[in-house]
Order: structure tokens, then sequence, then C-alpha cells
């Protein structure tokens, strides 16, 4: 008897634990991680904020998580809550490391809450550039070069940094310690072409337009499904890819687990060092890459190469590739200024499918007949 | 008497006979780096197909790797080797400075700042692009005029100043005082100039145009000629200003041969290889080390033959044969010469009586 009596109140007190989590999860409006393909972010809706999650922010990181509560300005937060974790929504003034942070925000017609910039040189979207030149985008510099005085004179609501390891932390102490919010966006170490496209749902939590970075996102992830099915459909040969330049006598290899490795996959190529894994770009001879290099059909990315004399100029012996002699050299280079900013890695991050289709019409003409190319450019 | 002066001709004899192996030994070994240097990379090519690719009977792509990457590659190292070693040795015995080097001095850097001055300075006129053909002399031109500029410093300081280790460290200021004006034509130039200028600056041996070969060559033959007609004026320096002096060496022109001959080694390597660190220093007390003299008739081509065989040992070791990655140059070239450059400071007391 009093055994079965232990029994029941045992059942009962797990069964009523499963209640109350239950009934946690149905008093909150939205659990579920809204990230389906980045890998380093994770955005979950609570119950008057947003909890943002960046994993692993910065290169070699392992197990390292960010997490960051987006609130409406003026909301009132609880108290375990560190309060120089939470940033108030939707930012107003931001100050971004990087161009495809730049991208993101004038996708979500945010522009004009961008107040510096690392490296204006850098930028292509015309709009950010029209704002800089009438003086409301201010040059911030870069890394140990970073003008402090000038961000505390600005002083965002938000510095958007990408990782550069345990190093950050440390010429960033000084801002944080003045208030100002320091995010590490760590889309450029997504190795899915989506998932680095994903990367505009943060923007969309900071800006209160949830909505509208959802949508940009789910008709990209649309559009680029689509092009990447046709593509397996019609493909009947791998062309083999090559990539870069070298580096005086070492060649810096993209391993077979990078984006662009992934994306001519996607697009129907077969790249030469697709078997290698790394976390970062591996230092090969030169003469390796170069006995490997012969049997390349397409030479991609090549640098900041203009014309074939710039290839030949880096390395005279490089014109003994079939591919160069055959004249299948692209550069993503197409949409520049004059000054170095390049399109293909600012709004490129924003949009997969425009890069898919670009590779594939240089890989697979008889698929896009007509097709004119966006981001890269035929080398001659 | 007598016996005494039989005993001193014996162990002459006996000397000169263990030179001569150990010359003998060296020059295999030279051999043997270099033939290793043709044979293992990165890529695993079998040996018979090296050799066919010497007679037009081997894979295509073999045969480019043979001729047109591994064996400029290995002559540059072979020319390297010996231009820094060299230089590091005349550079020891005018200071009469154990520690004295192209690279620890800093005329390497002067040499860099030379070479700014082309790459980085005159951005209107020449670009990296045209600095082919006579656009090379330009550039070792200017990588001389910069190291002889540092070398005349250095020489002004270490006559005002005998003790070697000040001179050593104000040659460490010197070669930061550089680095920090070329930091700042950095910063100033433009992106596309700046890049080709870090390039430079990464040592390596493996780029050299078939042209810039040819500069390397002419002029660092023209350095290893004057180096051996300089032993005489060495061995007299080596035993003080006052004694060369006094026994008919005109000091002044020894001093200023010596000087143009190391400006034209330590410059011409690094005009087209980039500073390549602790080669000049370290090779020279090895071979003072192995022959056990102080005799420049020796130590010359002793230190010709050494310093080829160990810039061939360092090109081999970085290219970590059999893997597909490789090492910076310079990497591999510091962890061979800065253990021997440590020993040399540890044991300085009885070593700097040789100076």
């Amino acid at each position: 008897m009093n055994i079965l009596k232990y029994i029941s109140l045992c059942l009962l007190i797990v069964v009523s634990g499963c209640g109350k989590g239950k009934k946690d999860t149905g008093y909150l409006t939205e659990t579920r991680n809204k990230i389906s393909r980045a890998e380093r972010l994770s955005i979950v809706q609570k119950d008057g904020w947003t909890e943002v999650k960046i994993i692993d922010p910065w290169q070699g990181a392992n197990g390292v998580k960010q997490v960051y509560y987006l609130a409406k300005r003026g909301s009132r937060l609880p108290e375990w809550m560190d309060s120089s974790a939470v940033i108030f929504v939707p930012v107003q003034k931001m100050i971004c490391m990087s161009t495809t942070h730049v991208a993101m925000i004038t996708a979500l017609g945010e522009e004009n809450s961008l107040a510096g910039v690392s490296g204006i040189n850098f930028i292509y979207s015309p709009s950010v550039l029209r704002n800089a030149e009438k003086g409301l985008v201010a040059d911030v510099g870069y890394e140990a070069n970073l003008n402090k005085e000038l961000i505390i004179k600005i002083s965002p609501d938000l510095i958007m940094i990408y990782g550069i390891g345990s190093e950050s932390s440390g010429y960033l102490g000084k801002i944080r310690e003045l208030g100002i919010k320091v995010i590490i966006n760590a889309d450029y170490l997504e190795t899915d072409p989506l998932g680095r496209a994903e990367w505009i749902k943060l923007f969309g939590a900071l800006y209160s337009k949830d909505n509208l970075a959802d949508s940009l996102f789910n008709s990209e992830e649309d559009a680029y499904t689509r092009l990447k099915s046709l593509i397996i459909k019609s493909v009947t040969i791998r062309p083999k890819v090559m990539l870069g330049l070298p580096f005086k006598d070492t060649w810096f290899i993209s391993p077979g687990n990078s984006f662009i490795s992934n994306l001519i996959s996607d697009a129907g190529g077969d790249y030469l060092w697709k078997d290698t894994k790394s976390p970062v770009s591996m230092p090969y001879g030169i003469e390796n890459v170069y006995i490997r290099g012969l049997k390349a059909d397409y030479w991609l990315n090549i640098s900041s190469v203009k014309n074939r004399k710039e290839i030949t100029s880096v390395d005279p012996r490089l014109d003994d590739f079939p591919c160069f002699k055959n004249d299948n050299l692209f550069n993503n280079n197409k949409r520049i200024t004059e000054k170095g900013g390049n399109d293909f890695w600012e709004s490129g991050a924003l949009h997969p499918h425009l890069l898919l289709k670009d590779i594939a019409t240089i890989l697979h003409p008889e698929i896009f007949p007509g097709n004119e190319l966006m981001y890269y450019k035929k080398i001659d | 008497m007598k016996t005494a002066v039989r005993k001193d001709l014996t162990n002459e004899i006996n000397s000169g006979r263990k030179a001569r192996l150990i010359f003998i030994c060296l020059f295999l070994l030279l051999i043997l780096f270099l033939i290793l240097d043709i044979f293992l990379g990165s890529v695993n090519i079998k040996p018979s197909e090296v050799i066919g690719a010497f007679f037009n009977n081997s894979h295509t792509g073999f045969q480019t790797i043979i001729l047109k990457f591994r064996l400029p590659k290995a002559i540059t190292a072979l020319t390297v080797g010996i231009a820094l070693s060299l230089s590091g040795l005349q550079m020891q015995t005018v200071f009469r400075n154990p520690m004295a080097g192209p690279y620890v001095l800093g005329i390497s850097s002067g040499a860099s700042l030379g070479v700014a001055f082309v790459i980085l300075g005159f951005s209107s006129t020449i670009t990296p692009e045209s600095l082919t053909g006579f656009g090379n002399w330009i550039l070792v031109a200017a990588s001389w005029v910069g190291a002889g500029a540092v070398m005349l410093l250095i020489m002004v300081i270490s006559s005002k100043v005998k003790d070697i280790m000040t001179v050593l460290i104000l040659g460490i200021m010197l070669s930061s005082g550089i680095s920090a004006v070329v930091t700042i034509m950095q910063y100033f130039s433009n992106e596309t100039l700046l890049k080709a200028y870090v390039i430079w600056t990464m040592g390596s041996l493996g780029n050299l145009t078939v042209n810039q070969l040819n500069v390397l060559l002419i002029s660092v033959s023209a350095g290893i000629i004057l180096s051996l007609f300089s032993s005489k004026m060495l061995n007299a320096l080596l035993l003080g200003e006052n004694y060369a002096g006094s026994i008919g060496l005109n000091v002044r022109f020894a001093r200023a041969v010596i000087f143009i001959c190391t400006s034209i080694l330590a410059g011409s390597v690094t005009a087209f290889c980039g500073p390549i660190g602790f080669i000049g220093i370290a090779v020279p007390h090895i071979v003072r080390i192995l022959f056990k003299t102080s005799d420049h008739k020796i130590l010359i081509p002793g230190t010709i033959l050494m310093g080829g065989a160990v810039m061939l040992a360092s090109d081999i070791l970085s290219q970590l044969p059999g893997s597909e990655t490789v090492l910076p140059i310079n990497a591999v070239t510091s962890l061979i010469g800065i253990p021997v450059v440590i020993w040399v400071i540890l044991r300085n007391r009885q070593y700097s009586d040789s100076f």
C-alpha cells in the first residue's frame, strides 16, 4: 500500500513537471529558433524580448555563445537580465565593420541609420556613398587603427563587428566600457550560401523589421533552391574549376567545405579541391596547385585581376594553364567602384541565387542562354 | 728550436689536409642538397620522371615543374645562400663583431627602404607591372643604395663606439626606425602598390622571373669575385686597423671595397627575394667552427659552400616534401640561424678573441 502510494506520488510529480513545461511553452508566444540555414545564429522570440545567440562568432571558436536580448525601447525587463547584453530596438544609429552588413542594412531600407563604416573606399552601395559625401557616414578606421574618439563622438546605439578572435575584445573593451553595445557578426564564417544570406534576420530583429527580413530571405531561399534543382536536372558534365592567385610561391586554397566551394558544386561545377576540409584557407605549394590546375576548365575569383596581363605579371608561368589559353577566365569584379569597393562582397552575400546563376551561366551557358552576368565578368 | 719549427710545419700540413677534406665534404653536401632540392617538392615526382624532364622525355606538367619551378628556385637558393653568407662574413670582419650580419644590423631593412621608394614612392611613373627588363635593375640599384646607406651609418657609429653590443643594439634601433618609415609610406600609398610591396616583403625564392634571375646572378657573381680578391684585406683588417696600416694596406680603400661588395651581395638578394633572416650571421660562424681558423683564404670559399648548402637545405625543408603545404622560407632560416646566434652570444667571451 505504502509502495503504491510512493509510486503514485512520484508519477504525480513527473506528470505535473511535464505539465508545467508544456504550460510554459504555451504561455510564450514562440520559442522556436527562426533560423534554419545559418549555423552560427539563433533568434528566439520570447515574451517581451528577442533572444539572439551568436554561436562561435570567430574563426576557431569552439563552444562560445554570445547572448543578446533585443527589447523595445522603454520596455521593462526582468532583473536577471545582464543590462550590458540588452540592445534596445529599433536601432537608430549603427556603425558597421563589414560590407556585408552594409548590404543587409540597405536591403531593409535603413541606410540612413548607418553612421560609420570601416573603410569607406570598400563600400559599393550608391546610397551609402551619397550619405558619406554629405558627411552622414564616417570612416572609423579598422582593427588596431580604429578611431575610438570618432566612434565616441558618433555615439551609436550599436557597433557591428566581425570576429577577429579574442583580440577584438581588447580593442573594443574601452568602447563597451562607455556603454556602446558591440555585437559580433559571424556571417562570413557561414559556408552555406543561404546560411550567410539568412543573417539578414539579425538585422530584421535589430530594426524591428522581422517580417520584411523574413520575406526577403524566404524569396531568396526559394529562388536558390529552384535554381539549384534546375541546374542539377540539366547538368550532364561538371567542368573542373580552380580559384585564386598565388602569393609568391604559396597559393592559398579555399577548402572543399567553404562558401565558394559549395556555390560551385551547386552551380554544376567540379571544384578541384572539393575533397579538402579545413576551417581556413590552406597554404599550398605553387607547384602542387600548378599540377592540379592543369586539369581546370575554368578559373574563377582571380583576386582583383582585371586583364590577362595582370595574371602573368604575378607569375609568368601561370599562362601554361589550359583554362588561361582557352580564355576561360572569369572574375567577380564586374560591379566595382573606382576606389576598390566590390558589390560581390556586399550585396552578393544577400543574393546567393544571383551568385549561383552567374557561376552556372559561366560553367553551363547552354542552360541560361542569353543570361547576362551580374557580378562576374570575363577576363580578356 | 728546430723541432719546434718542424712541429709547426707538420701541424700546418695536417690542418691543410684537414681543410681540404672539409672542403670536399662541403662540396659534396652542396651538390647533394642541390640535387635533392630539384628531386623533392610538394608534388611527388618519380626520380625517373625528374631525370626525364631534362631530356624532354616526361609528362609535360612534371617537366614544367622541374624546369620552370624547381630548377630556378634551386639556383636562386644557391645564389642567395652564398650572397648572404659572404656579406655576413665580411661584415663580421670589418666591424670586428661576431653579431654582424645583413639582417641583424639593418642592412636588409635599408635595402627594403630602397625598394619601398621604388614600389611605393614613384607611383605615378613606375608601376609594379612595369618593373620588368630594365626595371629590375632600378629595383636592385635602389636596394644597393639603401643597403649602402645603412652600412655607412653603421660604420660611422662603430668607429665612434667600440662596444660590439652597443653597435648591435643601435643596428636593431636603426632597422626598427627604417621599418617605421616604411610603415608610414605604406599608410599613404594606394592599395595595389601596397599589395605589391607587402608581397615583396615576404621573403621567397620561387617567384623570380628568368630576367630577374639573370640580374641576381650577374650582380652576385660580381660580388663573389670581388670578395675572392678581398681575402688578404680581410685578414689584415682582422688584426686591427693599425696593424693593417703598418703592413702597407690602404685601410680606407680596403674598407670601401668590402663595403661595396657587401652592399651588392645583400642588396641584390633583398631586392628580389625580400629580407631573408639569420643566414648571413649564422653561416660564417658554422664555417669558423668547422675549419677552426680565421684565415679568410679558407673562410671565404668555406662560406660560399656552406652558405649555398644551408640555404638549399632550408628550401627543401620549407617545401615539406610529401605534404601539400609549404612554409615561408624566412621561418625556416630563422629556426636554423637563431640557435647558432644564441650559442655565439652565450660563449661570446672566449669567442670574441678571434676578432
